[in-house]
């Protein structure tokens, strides 16, 4: 049997899997013939995992035992101010891990959010094997363009616990402009309106041939389309609270209720110029009686409701724009992605924002995991078919005096690359040098996200200054980050460890394999069970595309209307009968701050010298300058008042982990 | 799509890294322009992209990659005019041939700042004469004032935009 790899978008609401095969994509349906399975996980008191829909309809009767919007958890710190928020709104038990890392607990059992993932792939996974009726080991996986190396790499990890080989973690916009563009020779400047659940991105990218160049990306992992839910239950719930004197916030079930008949509102707002809320028995007064909810809510007042988020995408558009150095005018194309997208006003205010018809012949909910299965394709081919030339979304930063970052890799700087900065040791015979990571634009670094704080030993010792350390930032074509060390005279490797990470370790990772959580996902059966497993089980409603031949006729730059240019006829979006949305946790709207004291191992302070490879120590030392010594001194001694790990790091070799 | 490489010009190639400069290694002349740069960067891309190389052996794999690494650090720098310059003079002064990207924007910015006022006493006088005359629209005394400004300093690039400025309005 030939060999496959598959595409799958991990949506924060819902997830989609296609293939690529034979010249043509397709999006493999689940059992109930739906091209996107909800990104929810239910864990009943037997221990069995069910995963889409079905666990999505335990939400309201099951909360505590039913995980949605786990995207929005993934990679983060438990002192996070998004995982903050979502402890006050979630249903389900949040609650701190080794490492500051985010666990939830469900019943007994804890896991871990790339198990939580890892859980949703599977059931991915599990929906192409069956289509295809072959296991399937190798995926290409999407995430938010924006998305930090802690979110890249542990979405990567929960692929891995599912069972999956990655061959690619790609960024969602680059995966729909390939979708978009791929074999049909275009010469285009396209932008990427990316409008998720739970997070939005824009990408402006060249496509010239089979080349994909990403110019820039810019984004806001706080902002989706659960945001424009939120906005709908406060309106809900502040008028039942005027009008009935009760708040229906404090009360669970009932919010749980909010959420669903509000998604579904917005959801027929996409069709409709006005939906009906009927939500009934939502509270009880204190003489017995129950009460409920009629609500005509028109689209005129839904869109004031959100207009003020659409202003924020477009900020996020006008910064894109900026560093690709372009006005809206300069673009070919505007492709849509994500379900919001479908929304009158996200139409109207994209064509109003970037001054065109964004293009409507790509499915919203089904271009990322198409985009990502002609990657895979490609890479189980060995690739050259197209070449994605990616940036990385943030700025790599290292930690300096005084609270400060100094970048090492800009924004926007494409994909793979490695710097490397050259430091020395600071005190005489001193065993290790630290360096703290981030990523974020701010001069600030309790303003940026901690990658991690490495710890490098092993190497010469010598008087001070004398040890001079090369460390090397490399990010791959995953977007995610590598940091290593050598010593300079020698070019021996030096050790490193890492300090502060929300990631999972080796040992995590497969201690999570041995006990095969993902092995507990009970997938519905494809029905028909007749079929031939050797054939492709026919596809309930097909959701194929045929990949365009090269050399086509260019498309108009400016289409003129949506329908004219429909590539693949699909029926119209109507929502289906889902039984409940996701609970979400309501966006911080602001950074996040780092509660982390200066650390209090041995010593530790890194003086950096200049660039390695390049720059002579002489020079070197000139750079050293612009660094406050005596500030760096004084970090020290704080350092030690405000110990933040149990065991200081005292002993390096015990827990060297490469 | 460009033919694949032989393990031979691949050795080669990630071994002589250490020796050429940006243009060397995208094939480009000192002069050539932002549309050959990108140009310059595709065609490499196509033959040094990790995700074209995958069925090499690993070590060949990874000099692949130490080389599509390189070539993205190139590209960086010569696509954006001011890190550009701040190379260009290190090549020529110093006969550096790699620049770390944080370096090279701090030294442009550098360079703008001790460009925006001038950095010789007859720059920043006849610059400032210019200023004034921009500031009565007086687009031809600018002119001659910005020209001047040039002699001392021919390759102040603030000063030669702010000329072609008052140039285009004083027609």
């Amino acid at each position: 049997m030939a060999q496959i790899a598959i595409g799958i978008d991990l949506g924060t609401s819902n997830s989609c899997v296609a293939v690529s095969r034979h010249a043509r994509v397709d999006v493999l349906p689940n059992a109930f013939g739906e091209s996107t399975t909800a990104s929810v996980v239910n864990i009943a008191a037997d221990g069995s995992i069910t995963v889409g829909n079905a666990a999505k309809a335990n939400i309201i009767h099951d909360p505590k035992h039913t995980i949605s919007s786990a995207k929005r958890l993934i990679g983060r710190y438990f002192f996070s101010e998004e995982v903050k928020k979502a402890r006050a709104i979630c249903s389900y038990d949040i609650v701190e891990g080794d490492n500051h890392s985010v666990r939830i607990k469900v019943r007994e059992e804890v896991f871990s959010l790339p198990e939580i993932s890892a859980m949703v792939l599977r059931e991915m996974k599990s929906i192409a094997e069956a289509r295809l009726g072959q296991p399937v080991s190798k995926a290409v996986v999407t995430v938010p363009a924006f998305f930090n190396d802690n979110q890249r790499q542990a979405t990567k990890d929960a692929a891995r616990i599912a069972g999956l080989e990655v061959l690619r973690i790609l960024n969602e916009p680059t995966a729909a402009a390939l979708a978009y563009g791929f074999g049909r020779g275009l010469n285009q400047r396209v932008a990427v309106y990316d409008l998720g659940g739970g997070t939005f991105d824009i990408s402006i990218l060249e496509i010239g041939d089979d080349v994909f160049e990403v110019l820039a990306t810019s984004g806001d992992t706080f902002l989706g389309g659960d945001d424009f839910d939120d906005r709908v239950i406060d309106l809900l719930a502040d008028h039942f609270l005027s009008k009935h004197k009760i708040n229906l916030r404090q009360d669970r079930f009932a919010l749980e209720k909010l959420k669903v008949a509000a998604e579904e509102a917005k959801k027929a707002l996409s069709l409709e110029p006005s939906a009906e809320i009927r939500i009934p028995d939502v509270a009880t007064t204190p003489s017995g009686e129950t009460l409920s909810i009629e609500y005509t809510l028109t689209e005129r007042e839904f869109n004031a409701l959100v207009a003020d988020l659409m202003q924020r995408t477009f900020k996020v558009c006008d910064e894109a724009l900026q560093q690709a150095g372009m006005v809206a005018r300069d673009l070919d194309g505007v492709i849509l992605v994500g379900g919001p997208t479908r929304l009158g006003i996200v139409r109207t205010g994209v064509r109003e924002y970037f001054q065109m018809e964004p293009r409507t012949d790509v499915d919203p909910d089904e271009v990322v995991a198409m985009g990502a299965a002609i990657h895979a394709a490609s890479l189980l081919d060995q690739g050259g078919e197209a070449f994605l030339l990616d940036v990385t979304p943030l700025s790599l930063q290292i930690g300096v005096a005084g609270g400060l970052t100094e970048p090492v890799i800009e924004r926007n700087t494409p994909v793979p690359i490695e710097q490397t900065r050259t430091f020395t040791t600071f005190n005489d015979y001193q065993e290790s040098v630290s360096i703290r990571v981030y990523q974020g634009e701010s001069r600030e670094s309790s303003e940026n996200e901690m990658l991690g704080h490495f710890e490098f030993g092993g190497f010469r010792k010598g008087r001070r200054g004398e040890v001079e350390i090369d460390v090397t930032f490399e990010i791959n074509t995953d977007g995610i980050v590598n940091v290593t060390a050598r010593d300079r005279a020698t070019g021996e490797a030096a050790s490193t460890r890492i300090t502060l990470s929300s990631g999972l370790s080796e040992s995590e990772i497969s201690s999570i394999m041995d006990r095969g959580v993902a092995d507990r996902v009970a997938t519905a059966k494809v029905p028909d069970p007749g079929e031939s497993q050797d054939e492709l089980i026919p596809v309930p409603q097909p959701t194929t595309t045929q990949r365009p031949a090269p050399a086509r006729e260019k498309p108009q730059t400016r289409p003129a209307a949506p329908t004219s240019q429909a590539q693949a006829p699909r029926p119209a979006p109507a929502p289906p009968a889902r039984p409940a949305p996701a609970p979400q946790p309501a966006r911080a709207a602001k950074p996040v701050p780092e509660p982390l004291a200066e650390d209090n191992v041995e010593i530790i302070t890194a003086v950096e010298l200049g660039d390695a490879g390049i720059a002579s120590p002489g020079e070197g030392k000139e750079l050293t300058d612009e660094l406050d010594l005596d500030d760096i001194e004084g970090l020290e001694r704080d350092g030690q008042s405000e110990p933040l790990f149990d065991e200081p790091g005292t002993d390096l070799a015990d827990d060297e982990v490469s | 799509m460009a033919e694949p490489l032989a393990p031979t010009e691949i050795r080669a190639l990630a071994r002589l890294l250490g020796e050429m400069n940006y243009y060397e290694l995208l094939h480009l002349r000192r002069d050539a322009g932002s549309a050959d740069v990108k140009r310059a960067y595709h065609a490499t891309t196509r033959v040094f992209h990790p995700d074209a190389n995958r069925a090499l052996e690993p070590e060949l794999q990874e000099a692949v990659r130490r080389i599509a690494m390189r070539v993205s650090e190139a590209y960086s720098v010569l696509r954006d005019p001011r890190r550009r310059r701040a190379y260009d003079l290190r090549l020529s002064e110093e006969g550096r041939i790699r620049m770390q990207l944080a370096e090279a924007s701090n030294e442009a910015g550098r360079r703008d700042a001790s460009e925006r006022g001038g950095r010789t006493r007859e720059g920043q006088r006849f610059y400032k004469m210019a200023l004034a005359d921009l500031k009565r629209h007086d687009y031809p005394a600018a002119a001659r004032n910005l020209q001047t400004a040039l002699t001392f300093e021919p390759d102040n690039a603030v000063f030669r935009e702010q000329l072609a400025s008052a140039r285009s309005k004083g027609v």
